[in-house]
């Protein structure tokens, strides 16, 4: 052994610590504490009319005007969600999983819809179905000319809409959690003389409690901060208010700025107490099954003809309910303008222009002219409003989703290693998950809209094109921990053992890392990349708080669809543009869905399984080749 | 052990190691010398310091003090990666999204050796522990208990390592599987004829395998030797008792004992191991018989174990089965014991003291 072989210095990893210790605390302080700590505080430091600094106005104004209606709007709809999402989604777990219903695969598909679109796509599909000139409104206004047109808007429609666009989680969380029981103690219940619906209750459900009580969390703060459905549908609660309030000025009315900041700080607490329930409940413990062999559950039989019967019903009824919207916005999406408009399959033509190419429009001005609308009628891949939309959606998810998922990797790496310093990181990262997204983004659009923050090099954010650098932060900072969730727990994959064996065969930290620990994680790394991208391509609140012309996302073309439907001669398939629309992020999201459940989840043994089925088919065809052309040959 | 190397320098020598977590003291003073090509094992209960030793050795943990050397040299201060020690770990550590062929090949690419060189020795290793080249294209967890093991020994072999430490890689396997590979492992060993350093709890496979043990007890070395030494003349009370089955002999028995001329101290404790009290037999000279019941018996094929009520105490015989002398409970029986199979130890103040 010579000198040689003594331990190096550990210059690089020492620097490399301190530039990523640096990092973090930029990222920290920098783009999640400072700047809604300054909108915290914009709230203390209103200035009254003579210039002087007022720090209750707000409060005050908060106290006796109508502010409150929004908070408790919000609070209205968050409660009154809580039950009827917790209904229909436990109804729809039980349904699959639960109960033996015939035809549940058919069901469990058609509840799960959700999962391939939501937010404003799915509003928008619920309005063109049920609002004043929807399908079914339309229908049914031909049956009964009396009823009232605008009976979807408001309260009822927000709360409707929201009830099936939340059960998303109920069908990943819950559905795992009962297909997790054990079969057996279900099976020693019967045994000792409990008929099924008692087993349901006492043996059931309270093993899915915690399942529920953090969905039912879950819930309370997705009512609490909703956006798209109030803001399309017409329902004054807290968000929608805040972005009318932050694009307000002073000259139309008292301190709009304090007030949003106010309204964020509400959200914020609501959420922070929220959380700390949960978690507080989560650390309690689950109740897990304590038997060694655990048996699969097996579908009840509900034995009463007629409870067999209303459950059968009640099934194909939600079945309906979920599978209407997706069904009709496919079948319109491929109907022409006039189709379209009239909400009736009778009129117009089958058509793929709300998807590829234009068309004009020629019609009579009220002169007698005949004029002609050059590209009135376009297709989703032909408008440049919707491409474009698709690109910056696009290319800002893509960015944001990466570098979520890059930051977290090298956290997750760091957290495993250091175990106390690591907690510090992994709490700093966890942070957004405190926050509303839209404090964060509301935090952003009001302190990045100036030339003084100096760690930003005094660029305003805000301005012109640089709001994308604002959106795609806003995006990475509010997947960090969702992001950090998923991927640690890909790293308790990691066997300590297997990083000992690399190093023991001489692998330095970076090649280890590279060529034995990522390779283990990817899948899941990948996965959470496919679920962030998912959810930023199609997301709208964010967008909708920053509002710039600059940043405009897809969503927010296609919540400006809905506002162009009415402008026949400029747009005219606006409507089946959007329905396009919808069903091409229903294939974006079902084709990631499958990349991540179907692809993403094979292991090295499945890969070169599937890897050596090819190999042998291209032989057997190549044979076949080979003995046809001597076939040939011979014949020749 | 006459393949072992003459040569008066020690393969390895622990030298005064003392391993501290914070407060916590996990090795006292170990000192051990192995010589080149000996099966060497480290024996104890859970959390004795025989991984904490094995990790010494290969780097893992930086003695608080003391030195570690192999042929001579202090490799103390020596990174993992350059002590050419190569290690099978007890989960195997094979990487799963790997195939086999690269997870052997690993060690060879981290050392950049030329493509040629690298699948000659995988094909060469490979062939050495009964892998196939059809086993080489698959994926680790496509592979049995015993192949992933075979696979662990030729990852931690192809690099040519001057050691081989094997920690626990017999314990994530069923009882048949272990003693069959148990077999394959030694006789790999022979083969190879490299140092080997064999971790383990399972006194069996310590005393079927090795050259010598070190019987570990928190932090401590109990006794080094040869699994004769071991087994037949355990140094201290707590090897004797971790080592196989035993009795101890009440106060009435050691007293009868006395009386019958043996010399041995009535104020230690003694032990006798069970194969080495019989029923029935006849009576000796200086040999104490003494009369007692069949309390119950466990039938284990080769042998049968009975466990004898004396009045003072239940004592546990091995008896080998020959389908004739088999004894059902409450039979009244006799049983020699003779002073000369007797350890004995100080009670723990003395031994302290």
């Amino acid at each position: 052994m010579t000198n040689t072989l003594k331990r190096k210095p550990m210059d690089a990893t020492l620097a490399f610590r301190i530039i990523g210790g640096l990092f973090f605390a930029y990222l920290f302080f920098g783009f999640m504490l400072v700047p809604c700590l300054d909108t915290l505080t914009s709230i203390f430091t209103t200035k009254d009319a003579n210039g002087n600094v007022d720090p209750f106005a707000v409060i005050r104004f908060f106290l006796a005007g109508n502010m409150g209606k929004y908070v408790l709007n919000s609070l209205k709809l968050a409660v009154l969600l809580v039950i009827t999402v917790n209904v229909v989604g436990i109804s729809i777990v039980l349904l699959t999983e639960y109960f033996d219903i015939k035809g549940a695969k058919i069901l469990r598909l058609g509840y799960m819809t959700t999962m391939i679109y939501s937010g404003v796509a799915l509003v928008t599909g619920y309005m063109f179905l049920y609002a004043g000139d929807g399908i079914m409104t339309t229908a049914l206004k031909d049956a009964f000319p009396e009823m009232n047109t605008s009976w979807f808007s408001g309260f009822n429609a927000v709360l409707f809409t929201m009830t099936f666009a939340c059960t998303s989680n109920h069908m990943l969380f819950l559905r795992n959690a009962i297909r997790g029981i054990d079969y057996n103690t279900v099976e020693a219940a019967r045994n000792m003389g409990a008929s099924p619906f008692k087993v349901l209750f006492k043996v059931v459900f309270p093993t899915l409690l915690p399942t529920l009580f953090s969905l039912t969390v879950m819930t309370f703060i997705t009512g609490l901060c909703a956006m798209s459905a109030p803001t399309l549908l017409g329902y004054d609660s807290i968000n929608p208010e805040i972005v009318r309030l932050a694009g307000s000025s002073t000259a139309d009315e008292a301190f709009p700025q304090a007030r949003a900041a106010l309204l964020s700080i509400i959200l914020a607490m609501f959420t922070i107490i929220l959380l700390t329930v949960l978690s507080r409940y989560e650390r309690k413990g689950h109740y897990l099954s304590v038997s060694k062999t655990k048996a699969k559950l097996q579908k009840q039989k509900i034995t009463n003809p007629v409870a067999n019967v209303l459950a059968h019903i009640y099934a194909y009824v939600l079945f309906i309910i979920y599978m209407t919207p997706v069904v009709m916005i496919i079948i319109f999406s491929f109907r022409s303008w006039e189709s379209v408009k009239a909400r009736k399959l009778s009129s117009g033509s089958w058509t793929l222009l709300n998807f590829f190419g234009s068309q004009d429009y020629q019609y009579t001005a009220s002169s007698g002219k005949i004029k002609v609308r050059e590209g009135a009628i376009s297709g989703m891949f032909s408008n440049k409003d919707t491409i474009s939309g698709i690109q910056t959606s696009f290319v800002l998810s893509v960015i944001a989703a990466a570098l979520a998922c890059a930051i977290v990797v090298i956290a997750c790496n760091y957290i495993f290693k250091h175990k106390k310093k690591g907690a510090v990181l992994e709490y700093a990262l966890l942070f957004p998950w405190l926050l509303p997204t839209i404090l964060i983004c509301y935090s952003y659009r009001i302190f990045f809209n100036s030339d003084s923050v100096w760690y930003v090099f005094n660029q305003n954010l805000y301005y012109e094109d640089r709001v994308r650098i604002l959106i795609v932060l806003a995006y990475m900072v509010v997947k960090l921990p969702f992001s950090l969730r998923m991927i640690k727990a890909s790293f308790y994959a990691i066997d300590d053992e297997l990083e000992d064996a690399a190093k023991n065969l001489g692998s330095g930290p970076l090649k280890t890392f590279i060529r034995v620990k990522l390779p283990i994680i990817l899948p899941s790394v990948l996965a959470v990349f496919a679920l962030n991208f998912n959810a930023l391509f199609t997301e709208y609140d964010m967008s909708a708080t920053f509002n710039s012309t600059n940043g405009r996302t897809y969503a927010m073309v296609i919540q400006s669809m809905v506002q162009d439907e009415g402008l026949s001669y400029t747009n005219l398939n606006a409507s089946g543009r959007r329905c396009a629309s919808t069903v091409f992020i229903m294939v974006v999201s079902g084709l990631i869905l499958y990349l991540v459940y179907g692809v993403g989840a094979r292991d090295l043994s499945e890969r070169l399984a599937i890897k050596e089925r090819r190999r042998k088919r291209l032989e057997k065809l190549k044979k076949t080749f080979a003995g046809k052309d001597k076939k040939a040959e011979a014949e020749g | 052990m006459e393949r072992l190397n003459a040569s008066q320098e020690p393969m390895i020598k622990l030298d005064n190691i003392v391993v501290k977590f914070g407060d916590f003291t996990a090795l006292h003073d170990i000192n051990i010398e192995v010589k080149e090509g000996e099966f060497f094992t480290f024996l104890g209960p859970s959390g004795c310091g025989k991984t904490t030793t094995l990790r010494t050795l290969t780097g893992f943990i930086e003695p608080y003090e003391g030195r570690v050397y192999v042929r001579g040299e202090d490799i103390t201060d020596v990174p993992i990666e350059k002590r050419n020690i190569g290690i099978v770990f007890q989960s195997y550590a094979l990487f799963p999204t790997m195939t086999v062929y690269d997870n052997i090949a690993f060690g060879l690419k981290v050392k950049k050796m030329k493509k040629d060189e690298i699948d000659e020795k995988v094909r060469a290793i490979a062939a050495k522990v009964d892998l196939s080249d059809e086993q080489l294209k698959k994926a680790v967890s496509q592979l049995s208990g015993g192949q992933q093991q075979r696979v662990a020994i030729a990852r931690a072999l192809v690099t040519e390592p001057a050691i081989i430490c094997l920690d626990e890689p017999l314990s994530n396997l069923d009882a048949k599987l272990r003693v069959q590979l148990r077999e394959e492992l030694k006789k790999m060993q022979r083969e190879f004829g490299i140092t080997s350093i064999y971790v383990t709890h399972d006194q069996e496979e310590a005393l079927t395998l090795s050259d010598r043990i070190a019987v570990f007890n928190k932090g401590v070395i109990e006794q080094i030797g040869t699994p004769n030494d071991i087994y037949n003349h355990s140094q201290t009370e707590f090897v004797c008792n971790f080592i196989g089955d035993i009795n101890k002999l009440s106060e009435d028995i050691v007293t009868r004992l006395t009386l019958k001329g043996a010399d041995i101290d009535p104020t230690w404790n003694h032990y006798v191991r069970l194969e080495r009290i019989h029923v029935n037999e006849d009576q000796r000279p200086g040999v104490l018989t003494v009369k007692g019941k069949v309390d119950s018996r466990e039938y284990y094929g080769l042998y049968i174990k009975y466990y004898i009520d004396l009045g003072s105490q239940l004592i546990k015989v091995m008896e080998r089965n020959d389908g004739v002398h088999i004894y059902d409970p409450g039979d009244e029986v006799t049983i020699n014991i003779d002073p000369a199979d007797l350890m004995s130890y100080p009670p723990k103040e003395e031994a302290a003291e």
